[in-house]
């Protein structure tokens, strides 16, 4: 019984079901929960600066003080491969693993049936 | 003639057939690495390593997902063709002898030789086991390959899942999922599709010297020549 555990955890681990970076994403979705609109654009990946910048030409900054985002502990979180949800009191977060770290590639999800979200803040 | 010459020579089956997997596993990695990095580019994610695709469930379920189905057309194969001919093909044993067959045709119990394997000559239990221990190897092989290519579809549906925004599932829940199927009856369908063309073209068409053809001059009706 006890090889079989072993076994499962050792396919589960190479299927790429690791926690390894669960810590770091925790922290990550944390600080972003936690700070200014300035230390939130810094967190967010290109795609979504991009996404932000591309509907409030001013910036990053001044877009992300409009939106209603949560600002609450971390419930739980969950990592897949290069990705990360991480649920909020008041919030859903999904993180990507990028070249710089942990990055929020969406936030102020919201579900929207069948387990999808709908976002005020993703990268396309 | 060398001691390395001669063992490549008598085992150049299994050698070549080796290599060409690795070199096919190679291919496989390198191609898709570079697919899915051109995906995350389109999604405005950075680009994996190479060792991180290797270790990704990406890749993970890509092996494993053609792995199983090749192993449960093996399963299939030896225990099938125990019950199941093809009257002509040389992939089917005599008409006449569906079945596990007499002791004497198979050499075992009081017929079998001094050349047979040890467990042959054991009798009992052991004897029963090896008697089908080929079948039982290659389902063996199959149902872990298929827990395991289940395992990595999930972790890389679930990647899937986040990139698009939506929660993940458990592994149960996987299991009902049309991905999985999908990914499993798309590997079964094509290799029982290669074992019945397999049966049927081997009735009719020749490869002179391969022991997978009849000799080239065996008649249409010879069942189960190899030539």
């Amino acid at each position: 019984m006890r090889t079989a555990v072993r076994w499962a955890a050792v396919l589960v681990v190479l299927a790429g079901c690791s926690d390894v970076h669960l810590p770091e994403a925790q922290q990550v979705a944390s600080d972003f929960a936690a700070g200014d609109p300035v230390t939130r654009c810094d967190l967010l990946t290109e795609a979504a600066v991009r996404a932000v910048e591309h509907e409030e030409p001013t910036g990053c900054p001044v877009a992300l003080e409009e939106l209603p985002l949560g600002a609450g502990g971390v419930v739980s979180a969950q990592v897949w491969g290069q990705e990360a949800q991480v649920q909020l009191t008041d919030d859903t977060l999904f993180l990507s693993r990028t070249a710089d770290g942990w990055r929020v590639a969406a936030a102020g999800c919201e579900a929207s049936g069948q387990g999808r979200y709908d976002c005020l803040v993703e990268g396309s | 003639m060398s001691g390395v010459r001669r063992f490549v020579r008598e085992n150049s089956l299994s050698l070549g057939f080796g290599l060409l997997f690795l070199l096919s596993l190679a291919g496989q990695a390198l191609a898709g690495a570079a697919q899915m990095n051109e995906d995350r580019q389109a999604e405005g994610l950075e680009p994996v390593s190479l060792v991180q695709y290797l270790t990704s469930s990406s890749f993970a379920v890509d092996v494993m997902e053609n792995w199983q189905s090749e192993y449960l057309q093996f399963a299939l194969y030896v225990f099938a063709t125990v019950w199941l001919v093809q009257r002509g093909s040389p992939e089917s044993k005599e008409l006449h002898a569906v079945g596990t067959e007499s002791d004497e045709e198979q050499r075992v119990g009081s017929h079998a030789r001094e050349d047979s394997p040890p467990w042959v000559r054991a009798g009992g239990w052991r004897t029963t086991l090896f008697s089908r221990s080929l079948g039982l190897l290659f389902g063996g092989l199959f149902l872990l390959t298929w827990a395991a290519s289940s395992v990595a579809g999930w972790a890389a549906y679930n990647v899937e899942q986040l990139q698009s925004h939506a929660d993940p599932v458990s592994w149960v829940a996987y299991l009902g999922e049309a991905d999985f199927w999908n990914r499993t009856f798309q590997n079964w369908q094509s290799e029982m599709l290669a074992v019945g063309s397999m049966a049927v073209f081997a009735v009719y068409l020749r490869q002179r010297g391969s022991p997978e053809s009849k000799p080239v001059g065996a008649s249409h009706h010879d069942t189960g020549a190899t030539g």
